[in-house]
């Protein structure tokens, strides 16, 4: 009986975003597919054409297709982070939407639920949208949009679970900036969205594969392009996956609950 | 059984204790004020009732569901509306109320037409379709108390809920509350407005640096404290008058602290 009051009151505040989401789509639309495609035209398409096609692990591919699978973990990245991050920072500190809903018969717990469930379900909608587009110009299978959730959706839960820590922890909306440029940049750039990690130094490649985005792309890679499969991606993804889940939660309990 | 019941309520932060050892009881259909200046724990014993702070000792009943053992519950029959603006600018203003709803299982076909006869009561119906930020302050105002009452509760907790309104609309205010009482809610009402205290509730807790100093009706309160003599002040200098005890005489004589200083 818990347990079924717990899920419906992270159900109403899933809801609630989701109505938010479908008042203003096409907003959400443009502002969420912009960028991936953005990237896609200048570097799948512009760079693409000098690059040719790019060799990891044995396996050549064009370099579009490969900076294509790397933008479905882009994607999940930036939607996921700047909605828990940005996002729940404005609800929490301008809005007070937390405070408002948790003095209802649902729990903070459940409100904080529902943000990050929220935030990785948008993601995963982008990462869907993307690889939707990659079937259809023949880039990835077929069956690549459906294939990519089972990743899609933890990947966007890490990532919301470091925007939401984030939000927990920064005093000004300002202060959002700091991780944004010295975490999530770095992460975008180094962790094989646009290269192959072979080609960074043995040093850089150990910190990159300790970053949860290295995993999200090779496990998409492996989902899309065939790539080979890294069981420890799967490891790496999953302690993170507790890891920031688990502290952002804690963190936005200790910010607002005094 | 007593719609609201604090017991003992204890919460420190650290070597403060923001709140110190409260008990009160609210019944269905009566107005209890708890009158204190910024500061002195009013919010925080709020915050506790409606379970979103831990107390530190201490238990909360709502209809005799212990609020931090049992909050779905517990909740279930509190109406909350908070001192500052959490109303949810994502949302017009009668769709939030019907989103509000939901969070009490009450569903759009139910929570729509009670939401409008709100907007109508609370006299902001032809801002039904408008975003929050059209709403001037007084409107947002009347709006998060008409939120609290979306679900028909058993139990109103306002905390300092006519700051910023006019007097024309404090006195309106005023009006749906005392309908409220009538139709058998318990308010637990925060306010540092004497007159408030004095036209709203049926008992006044007088509440200084986390304490109760003491508790009863308004009459009861002056009578205990101020006796029949009337009180001299001075409108002006050299301009002097003499006037009938109030409660900010008794918070006075009791605290030494007057209900519109800052607490230090």
């Amino acid at each position: 009986m818990r347990i079924a009051d717990s899920l419906w009151g992270v159900r109403c505040v899933w809801l609630r975003y989701f109505d938010v989401f479908r008042k203003s789509y096409v907003y959400y639309l443009v502002t969420t597919f912009s960028e991936p495609f953005l990237y896609l035209l200048a570097f799948g398409f512009g760079v693409g054409s000098l690059v040719g096609a790019v060799d990891v692990d044995g396996a050549a591919v064009s370099y579009r297709r490969f900076v294509f699978s790397g933008i479905l973990g882009q994607a999940l990245l930036f939607q996921s982070f700047y909605d828990a991050s940005y996002g729940a920072f404005i609800r929490m500190y301008y809005q007070r939407i937390f405070q408002a809903m948790a003095v209802t018969p649902i729990t903070l717990s459940e409100v904080l639920w529902g943000e990050l469930l929220w935030d990785a379900s948008k993601a995963t909608l982008a990462a869907v949208v993307i690889a939707s587009i990659g079937a259809a110009l023949g880039d990835f299978p077929l069956y690549a949009p459906l294939a990519v959730i089972p990743v899609a959706f933890p990947s966007a839960l890490v990532f919301a679970g470091l925007g939401l820590a984030v939000a927990a922890r920064s005093r000004t909306i300002e202060e959002i900036s700091y991780p944004q440029y010295l975490i999530v940049f770095p992460m975008f750039l180094f962790c094989g969205v646009f290269f192959p990690l072979e080609q960074l130094p043995q040093p850089l490649q150990w910190i990159a594969w300790a970053l949860p985005l290295t995993s999200v792309n090779s496990l998409m890679r492996t989902l899309v392009l065939g790539f080979p499969f890294q069981p420890w991606a799967i490891a790496v993804l999953a302690g993170w996956l507790l890891v920031l889940v688990g502290y952002s939660r804690r963190a936005m309990f200790g910010r607002l609950v005094k | 059984m007593r719609a609201l019941r604090v017991v003992h309520l204890t919460k420190r932060y650290g070597t403060l204790e923001a709140v110190a050892d409260v008990s009160f009881d609210v019944a269905a259909g009566e107005c209890l004020g708890l009158l204190g200046p910024n500061g002195a724990g009013k919010s925080t014993t709020i915050h506790c009732i409606s379970g979103f702070y831990p107390p530190s000792a201490g238990q909360v009943f709502i209809d005799g569901h212990d609020v931090h053992a049992d909050p779905k519950r517990a909740r279930q029959v509190l109406g909350m509306c908070s001192q500052e603006d959490t109303l949810d600018s994502d949302f017009r203003v009668l769709d939030q109320l019907v989103r509000h709803a939901t969070f009490f299982r009450i569903p759009t076909r139910e929570g729509e037409p009670r939401a409008k006869k709100l907007l109508e009561r609370f006299g902001i119906a032809e801002k039904s379709g408008e975003l929050v930020e059209a709403l001037s302050g007084g409107m947002r105002r009347r709006l998060q108390v008409a939120r609290a009452l979306i679900s028909r509760p058993k139990v109103l907790v306002l905390d300092e809920p006519t700051t910023g309104l006019d007097p024309g609309m404090r006195r309106s205010l005023w009006e749906i509350l005392v309908a409220e009482r009538e139709q058998g809610a318990a308010i637990l009402l925060s306010t540092h407005y004497m007159e408030e205290a004095e036209r709203l509730c049926d008992r006044v807790a007088l509440l200084h640096k986390g304490t109760i100093r003491d508790i009863g009706s308004p009459r009861s309160l002056i009578e205990r404290h101020m006796g029949a003599a009337q009180v001299e002040e001075e409108l002006r200098p050299g301009v002097r008058w003499k006037r009938p005890p109030n409660l900010e005489d008794v918070y006075l004589k009791l605290t030494g602290a007057r209900l519109h200083e800052a607490a230090e």
